[in-house]
Order: structure tokens, then sequence, then C-alpha cells
């Protein structure tokens, strides 16, 4: 065994790590994974698995309570359910700008959002206003007993109707 | 009557157990009054000695000062009303209720919360502009400057998350429209808002998060932050030193 | 040195026995006294007692706040309602101000962003040390320069019809245009003109920060649309 400190070449004469900074370099390499381990599940632990909010699908009664060519709000599930002569679409009532929830203004035939002044089309569409996007349009079908049901998980185009 | 209560002062001062306590003796002496700074953990951030300069209102202003000061009064005011309030909806509502109408000097104290929180913003965006004017944030301060805009930063997201904390539609709705700002960060923002609220809405789970961010976490940081700014002034050679002169080095 | 002795180093002298005061004299300089520091004071007692007078002050204006005026309380947070207008506290109504007219990426996550950005980058950006007005050498060229910039961004305004961050803009230009045309140099112009293009800059950004939170908090409404605050209803 060479007793001397110098770093011996290889006959290859690329230069080669001493001891002690190849130990240095993987003690380092190993702290920074647990640490990148660490922050994975810091993230993991603060992202709730199971959540107590409101369920996201909800029955809207029967068909024959909303009149042809109206505008339902339904304020505790945020939405507008709207029927045209044509069908039924279930519009999110949440202003697409910053989440504030909007208001029907029937004599105006707009839906108005209070917080930066959008407005928008009873189907969604953006009259006014700094929102970015319409609003989108929730999937809307009949249960097997005749009812309105809609998913808020789900969004449709804006061209979809359900026609009854 | 004034000799009698001097003398026995004095006599209190004398006995073994005070000696044992406070041991540098009176603080008359240079000896001891730099002792009284430099020995004292709760004193030791500032130096032992200023500028004469430095000591007038006009130099500063005090607000450095009254920024640590309104700091510790909203500590203490703070931690009185958690006595009272428990991070839940709706009893937080309630709470906030009973504070006013129930519990004796609640409402002082809350109010004098809320005042203090707003006066603490107001000083700390004075207190910056008036360092940047006075150029104190030249080298070598650099990096006592960017402390300070960390305190800064930090003073708002304590101002914001308390703000959620009486849990009634001015708080609701104002978190709701800041949270929903995060999300308009391309890639990411989603995530990091569900991270923030625990869920998709601002509900329980958000009340009990920002009451840990409020009450532990900002103001664990804040107070390391400010550790940190203090000494450096005092390392840097303290308040009123003009940036060419580095007290010997360069 | 005019010692007779000579001085030994080694493990065998001892500075205590016999200490030395020793001046070295370099060329042809004396030994002279540096200026003197400025009078300095021990914080024990004089630190101190001013601490403490400042805080009694601030404890008692916070306390007479506090007995006359309540911290608002409204209803219970009801998710289902939103009221009209929903405003944020005071010290970000500025930001609110500009969510009306620019996207909520960029009034909300670019514009704070570049902001604090700015705010960290000040100390380490080409600091002016001296502070060197803006009016001094190169004084045409580079007055050009900022005055094209603040068309620049008075263009942006109005494409985008934000005249309320216009309006602190165009005070302050002003300002600078008084001051870099009079050529005086007494009177507030003339204290104008000795100002470097940083004072501008941060100038400029306090006022249209102190304007935008003054109108979010007084002249917006339900709608966020324009009322003024003496009014009844919006305007």
């Amino acid at each position: 065994m060479s007793e001397s400190n110098q770093v011996t070449e290889p006959p290859s004469g690329k230069p080669s790590v001493s001891r002690r900074d190849f130990l240095n370099e993987i003690t380092l390499g190993a702290l920074g994974v647990a640490g990148l381990g660490g922050a994975a599940l810091t993230y993991q632990y603060f992202s709730p698995n199971v959540l107590f909010e409101p369920a996201t699908t909800f029955r809207a009664g029967n068909p024959d309570l909303y009149p042809v060519n109206s505008v339902t709000f339904l304020q505790d599930q945020q939405v507008y359910i709207v029927r045209t002569t044509t069908g039924f679409y279930a519009v999110s009532a949440v202003c697409t700008h910053l989440g504030c929830i909007t208001q029907w203004k029937p004599e105006a035939n707009t839906i108005a959002c209070p917080c930066h002044g959008s407005k928008f089309q009873p189907n969604g569409r953006k009259i006014e206003g700094p929102a970015p996007r319409p609003l989108p349009h929730y999937a809307i079908n009949l249960t097997a007993d005749g009812e309105l049901q809609v998913d808020k998980l789900q969004t449709t185009k804006a061209d979809e109707v359900l026609r009854v | 009557m004034a000799t009698s209560f001097h003398t026995t002062l004095e006599n209190l001062r004398s006995t073994r157990v005070w000696r044992s306590i406070f041991r540098r003796g009176p603080a008359i002496t240079n000896r001891t009054r730099s002792l009284a700074i430099f020995g004292n953990l709760f004193l030791h951030w500032l130096p032992v000695k200023v500028r004469e300069k430095s000591l007038r209102v006009r130099a500063a202003y005090y607000l450095g000062s009254l920024s640590l000061l309104l700091f510790l009064i909203l500590v203490v005011t703070g931690v009185l009303l958690m006595f009272y309030y428990h991070p839940a909806a709706p009893e937080a509502y309630h709470d906030m209720k009973d504070l006013r109408f129930v519990v004796s000097n609640g409402v002082f104290l809350r109010n004098m919360h809320r005042v203090g929180a707003h006066l603490m913003v107001l000083l700390v965006f004075w207190h910056m502009f008036h360092v940047f004017y006075r150029g104190g944030y030249k080298p070598p301060h650099e990096f006592n400057w960017v402390v300070g805009v960390i305190l800064l930063l930090l003073t708002l997201f304590l101002s914001y998350t308390g703000y959620l904390l009486p849990w009634d539609q001015l708080a609701f709705w104002a978190v709701t429209v800041g949270t929903n700002i995060i999300s308009a960060m391309p890639f990411i923002g989603n995530k990091i808002r569900f991270v923030v609220l625990g869920g998709h809405i601002v509900g329980e789970n958000a009340l009990l998060r920002f009451y840990v961010l409020h009450v532990v976490i900002l103001p664990l940081l804040a107070f390391l932050f400010i550790g940190v700014h203090f000494w450096r002034v005092q390392k840097d050679g303290g308040l009123t030193l003009g940036s060419k002169e580095h007290d010997g080095k360069n | 040195m005019t010692e007779k002795t000579k001085i030994e180093t080694g493990f065998s002298s001892d500075a205590k026995k016999e200490p030395r005061r020793i001046v070295f004299i370099t060329r042809k300089t004396s030994a002279k006294v540096k200026d003197e520091r400025e009078r300095k004071v021990m914080t024990y007692p004089h630190v101190l007692v001013r601490e403490a007078i400042v805080f009694e002050i601030l404890t008692i204006v916070m306390v007479f706040i506090a007995l006359f005026w309540n911290a608002p309380l409204e209803q219970l947070a009801n998710p289902q309602l939103t009221p009209n207008p929903a405003k944020a506290p005071w010290y970000f109504l500025g930001l609110q101000e500009l969510l009306h007219f620019f996207p909520p990426f960029v009034a909300g996550i670019l514009i704070p962003t570049l902001v604090i950005i700015a705010l960290l980058v000040i100390p380490y950006f080409h600091v002016n040390v001296e502070g060197k007005a803006l009016c001094s050498e190169r004084a045409s060229k580079r007055f050009g320069m900022v005055i094209s910039v603040v068309v620049v961004l008075l263009i942006l305004l109005v494409v985008v019809d934000a005249w309320t961050i216009m309006v602190p803009t165009v005070s302050v230009a002003v300002l600078l245009v008084a001051s870099y045309l009079s050529k005086g140099t007494t009177g507030w112009l003339g204290v104008l003109r000795t100002k470097p293009l940083s004072w501008w800059v941060m100038t400029w950004f306090i006022s249209t920060a102190v304007y935008l939170t003054v109108v979010g908090t007084f002249f917006r409404g339900p709608g966020w649309s324009w009322v003024w605050p003496w009014g009844t209803h919006a305007g």
C-alpha cells in the first residue's frame, strides 16, 4: 500500500479525484437526496387526502320546475340552471376572474360579478370585464327517476345541451 | 420616608440572593454600564456605545425601534387573544363576538391588536422608504437591506394570515380573492393553492393552516430575521454611519 | 527607537514583565492623531431611556385609538354570498386596483414579483454611491432615455385604459421635466435637480402605490365602479 500523499495518475492520463473530495461529494449528494426526499414528504403531508367539503354532484329536482327560457340560481351549489327552448345546461356561478360569486340580473339578461365588474351572457360567454375565460359549463344529465343531476367535477363544451 | 425606602432598597440589593441574580452591581460606572448591555441576554444585540447623532429623532425617526416595539406589543396582545379563540369554523366567529361582548376588556384587546397590525404595516413601509432615501442600503449594508425586505414580506404575510382569523365576510372573501390570485401562477399555481388552503375551498383546513402560520411559523421566522437585522446593524458599526466610513476597515 | 537594549524575541521574552510600547515609524511620516471619531455615548442609559419613552408614547397613542375605534366585524363568513364590493385589506388595495386593469397573472403575480425583485436588487445594481444627480453629466442623453421610457409606459397605460395609474406617473414626470428645464439651483425645483435617478424611480413607485391605495379605499364601490366618496350612489 502506498503511503505517499500524492494523487497517482492512472495510466490513461485522466485526472482523478482524491478520496477526501470523493467522500465529500458523496456525502453532499446523499444529504441533497435526503433533503429532496424530506421536501417531497413534507409536500405530501401538507396535501390532504380526505376533504370534508360539500359534495360536488347534486340533484337539481324535476325538469318541470324550470320554466322555458329561464335562468335559476342555485345559491348553495353556486350553479345556474339555464333552460332554453332546446334543453338544459348548467353554468358555474363562480367568476373566472378571482372566484367571487356572480349574480343573475334578469332585467339586463346578464350574469354580473360584484368584485371587478365582469359581465357574462347566460351561456357563460364574457361580455366585458377582467375575467379571462367564459364561465364553465358543468355536466348535467337525468337520473333514472327523471331528476336533473349536475356533476361539478365534469365540465362540458359550451354548446352541449341536455334535451328533455 | 424617601430615605427609608432608599435604605430598604439598598439593603435588598446587598443581599446574597440579589447579588447572585444581578451580578454586575449598579450600572454607574462605564464598566458596569458596558456590562449592562454586553453581558445581558436581552440587550446584547444593542451596541455598548452609540453615536450621539443617532439619538436624535430626525436621524431615523425611531422607525426601526417602533417596528420592533410594535412587534412585541402584537405578540403580547396576540397571545392574550389566543386564550379565547378556537381556530375552527364557525367557532372562530362566535369567539370574536365573545371577545366583543362577553370577555372583560376583550374589545380593547382586539382593537389594540388590530391597530397594531395596521400601524406595523405602515411603519415597516415607512422605515424601508426612509432607509432608501438615506442610502442605508449601500455597501457594506446590502444584505441587511435584503433581510429588511424579507421582514417586510413576513409582515405582510402575518397581516394577511391574521386577516382570515375572524372568519367574517370581510375575512373570507379577502382571502378567497387572494388565494385565487395564487392559482393564476402558471403550472404550479393550482397545486400551491391546494397546499396553502388544505383543499379546494377556503374552509376549515384553510383557517387552521392560516392560524398556525400566523401564530407560530411566521412569528418565529420574524423573530429570527429581526435578530439578524439588528445584529447586522450593530456589527456594521451602528446607526447613522455614512457609507464612506467603515470604522477602520477599508 | 532610542532604547539601548536590543529587543529580543523568542521563548525567553516576557512581555508582562517588561512591556514595551513600540512605535513603527515608516519613511518620513510622523505619528499623528487620527481624526477624532464622532462623539459616542453609552447605550445605558441614553438609548434605553429614549427607547422607553418611544415605547410609552406608542402605547399611549395606540390605547387612545383602541379606546375610540372598533375593529370591524361583519357577518359570519358565507361562501355563497359575495359582498359587493369585496375589498382586500388596505395594503393590498393598490394591488386590487391593478387587478381591475390587468389580467390576474400580470397584476397578481408578475408585478408584485417584479417589485420584490426590484427591491431586493437595489443595493446590488450598479450603486450610484455618490448619489449623482440625474441632471449632471451627459444630462440631455440620460434625460432623453428616461423620458422615452416614461412615454412608452404612458402609451401602454393608455392602451389598457389604466388612467388611475397614469395620474401619478404623469405628475412625477411633470416634476422631473420641470426640474430639468429650470436652470436654477434654489428653491424646491433646485433641490429636485440634485436628485439621482434612483430617487425618481422610488418616488414614482411610492406615489403610484399611495395613489392606487387611496383610490381603492375611497373611490371604488360596487362592481369596482368609480364612486365619489361623498356621494351616495355609484358615479
